[in-house]
């Protein structure tokens, strides 16, 4: 008999008193994994969507800054058209290095073509592009020919020879892009003659047609000169460019970014409540149940326990209980991120990305351990305060 | 008094702090000598001070004056761990209440002391368990928990939990107080016997007069002070303060089909 086993022989003998503990391990380490990983993911994927765009100013028609997020981030529906002779206004802008136009054709709700529910269609000019090039020249050296599309994560070919049916035209999907939790993920990237070409097919092979205003874009990409002020550059284009919203990288997707902080500090909140009580629940548990036991660990001391040794069963059992509620926990709260994704995206307004496996497995640790620090240190003081006891006065009635 | 000094208590007082600045005097200048092989019986009115009395000898509770000294070692200059060491190794506890942990089964219970022990291997002390349980009659009850024991079978269980470390001294606070008459002298019979075969030191708390016997040296409490420290059995205490009127008929009665006890 070694105090592991004793701890779980009065682990397994005390039902009420190790339920109460083990649950609110349970909603601890729940809470705090479902917390990191919700924020941490969503932040991730704003990271990612902002260095995917690989602009350091990305330029909309004025007023459309908010329906571009909505598009980039969440693959909302968008529209918005601005002249493409902004292109030559913007590259004349002190400390422009680039300007590279962008094509928001569509969004493909319900489609069936396709993996993704709804699908965001990108039309880039590979001449000037310099976003998508960085990818593109690692896996497509020869770049995407006509009829060639890339996809986000999400997409995947329906048709054989990995097609995809797009407004009556089957074209080919080359390659897919690194997952970013955004709605680029569901994004298609055509370039702009293929989109073209697909505008003028749709008229004959689409129940609807594409169409593409002439003349028009929908934003355009701008690379600064190196050391350049990126917000000089932005208040220049504001100043100079009529009609048009500069957004710096820095600045971008605003509203997400104030939404995720409104969540940061709904979880910290909830966690600065949720700890606290969690701890006092377990501590009052285990003072009761310390008090229960008194003439049990008097008896132990009177057997040869020494103080070390019951304080050490105590926490031991402690331990245990975090352990075992702490990794149920864990398990709902993964489980509920995998499967409440998409609801958790649309609910929250915020874009979503998985951990990767590592990074999961830290995060798992990390909530592993401070439940399990949440119920030692709960369990500590009526831990020492009994184990101090005079056996004599502990085993009195 | 037979061989060397077990238990050693010199002008010893035990007041417990009850709170808000009350107290209550448990024990006042108690000095007492146990001989290593004596059966003691302390015996007194409830409240006498007669469990105090023990706690103080096996070093359960700190005198608040005095000294505690147990088979020479004065027991409050060791360090926690070297008591818990001693008490673990010298002295066998039996206790009023029923003290078998209700979570473990009879055998693990009866081993539980070796948990605190030196290390030694789990089959030896799961075979000397499995021994003195079969010595004590409930070698058919080993996997079975305590709650599907009689409470004559539970406090056998606990002597024979006590006996594991093989103690000098064993240490019974009212063994038999809740117990039926006939069970009680079953149990009386079986102290009587470890006495007899394996020459431990028995000291025996009860306020049950009847149950000190020829053989046994009592010492009556009262009022937390000693106020016999040799009474003689039937007779006159051997101040001669006060004659006591006990038991003299020997409660020789054992455990049916129990073998002989010894370690």
């Amino acid at each position: 008999m070694n105090f592991l086993q004793l701890a779980w022989k009065s682990i397994s003998g005390n039902g009420l008193r190790s339920w109460v503990v083990a649950l609110s391990a349970l909603v601890v380490a729940a809470f705090a994994l479902f917390g990191t990983l919700l924020l941490r993911g969503a932040a991730t994927s704003l990271e990612l969507a902002a260095e995917r765009l690989g602009a350091d100013i990305v330029v909309v028609p004025d007023g459309a800054q908010t329906e571009m997020e909505g598009a980039l981030l969440m693959g909302h529906p968008a529209s918005f058209w601005m002249p493409e002779e902004n292109l030559q206004k913007l590259a004349a802008v002190p400390g422009v290095e680039a300007v590279s136009p962008q094509v928001y054709l569509a969004t493909l709700v319900g489609a069936a073509c396709c993996s993704a529910s709804e699908m965001f269609m990108v039309a880039y000019d590979p001449q000037s592009d310099f976003t998508l090039r960085p990818w593109l020249e690692k896996t497509l050296p020869g770049g995407l020919a006509e009829g060639e599309v890339v996809g986000g994560d999400f997409i995947s070919a329906t048709e054989p020879n990995d097609g995809i049916l797009v407004y009556g035209t089957t074209v080919r999907l080359t390659g897919n892009l690194e997952p970013t939790g955004s709605g680029l993920d569901q994004s298609l990237f055509f370039t702009m003659d293929t989109a073209r070409q697909l505008a003028v097919s749709s008229w004959v092979n689409a129940e609807e047609p594409l169409i593409i205003p002439p003349d028009q874009v929908s934003a355009i990409m701008v690379k600064t000169t190196p050391g350049a002020d990126v917000e000089k550059v932005a208040v220049e284009i504001l100043r100079t460019v009529p009609g048009v919203f500069p957004v710096a990288s820095a600045d971008l997707f605003q509203s997400s970014r104030a939404q995720l902080k409104s969540l940061l500090n709904t979880v910290v909140i909830m966690m600065a409540l949720l700890w606290p009580i969690a701890i006092a629940l377990i501590g009052m548990v285990y003072l009761m149940a310390a008090n229960e036991r008194r003439r049990e660990l008097g008896m132990l001391r009177a057997l040869g326990a020494t103080k070390r040794f019951i304080a050490q069963s105590l926490l031991t059992e402690a331990s245990l209980l975090a352990l075992c509620g702490a990794a149920v926990g864990i398990f709902v709260a993964v489980l509920a991120i995998y499967l409440f994704r998409r609801l958790i995206i649309n609910s929250l307004g915020v874009p979503f990305l998985l951990p990767s496996p590592g990074s999961l497995a830290l995060q798992i640790a990390i909530g592993l351990l401070l439940a399990m620090a949440s119920v030692f240190l709960a369990a500590l003081l009526p831990a020492i305060k009994v184990s101090r006891q005079d056996p004599a006065v502990a085993m009195r009635e | 008094m037979q061989g060397n000094t077990m238990i050693k208590l010199e002008s010893v007082t035990k007041v417990y702090e009850l709170g808000r600045g009350a107290t209550v005097i448990a024990a006042k200048d108690v000095s007492l000598e146990i001989g290593a092989g004596e059966f003691v019986a302390i015996v007194g009115r409830s409240g006498s001070g007669k469990t105090t009395v023990l706690n103080l000898a096996a070093g359960l509770t700190r005198p608040t004056a005095g000294r505690v000294t147990l088979d020479g070692i004065d027991l409050w200059r060791l360090t926690d761990k070297e008591q818990s060491r001693l008490r673990n190794q010298k002295i066998g506890f039996v206790f009023q209440f029923p003290s078998l942990l209700p979570t473990l089964t009879v055998l693990e219970n009866v081993i539980l002391p070796t948990t605190f022990g030196p290390r030694e291997s789990r089959a030896a002390a799961r075979a000397r368990a499995a021994d003195l349980l079969e010595r004590i009659g409930l070698s058919d009850k080993i996997n079975v928990y305590p709650r599907q024991l009689s409470a004559g079978q539970q406090q056998r269980v606990v002597i024979a939990r006590s006996l594991i470390n093989k103690p000098e001294l064993l240490l019974a606070d009212e063994p038999t107080s809740n117990l039926d008459e006939k069970t009680e002298m079953e149990i009386v019979g079986l102290f009587r016997e470890l006495h007899a075969t394996l020459g431990v030191t028995v000291v025996l708390v009860t306020h049950t007069r009847q149950l000190v016997s020829a053989g046994m040296r009592a010492i009556e409490m009262a009022e937390g002070r000693v106020a016999a420290p040799q009474l003689a059995i039937g007779g006159v205490p051997e101040n001669g303060s006060r004659p006591v009127e006990y038991a003299k008929n020997g409660l020789s009665a054992t455990v049916a089909g129990q073998s002989e006890l010894s370690y």
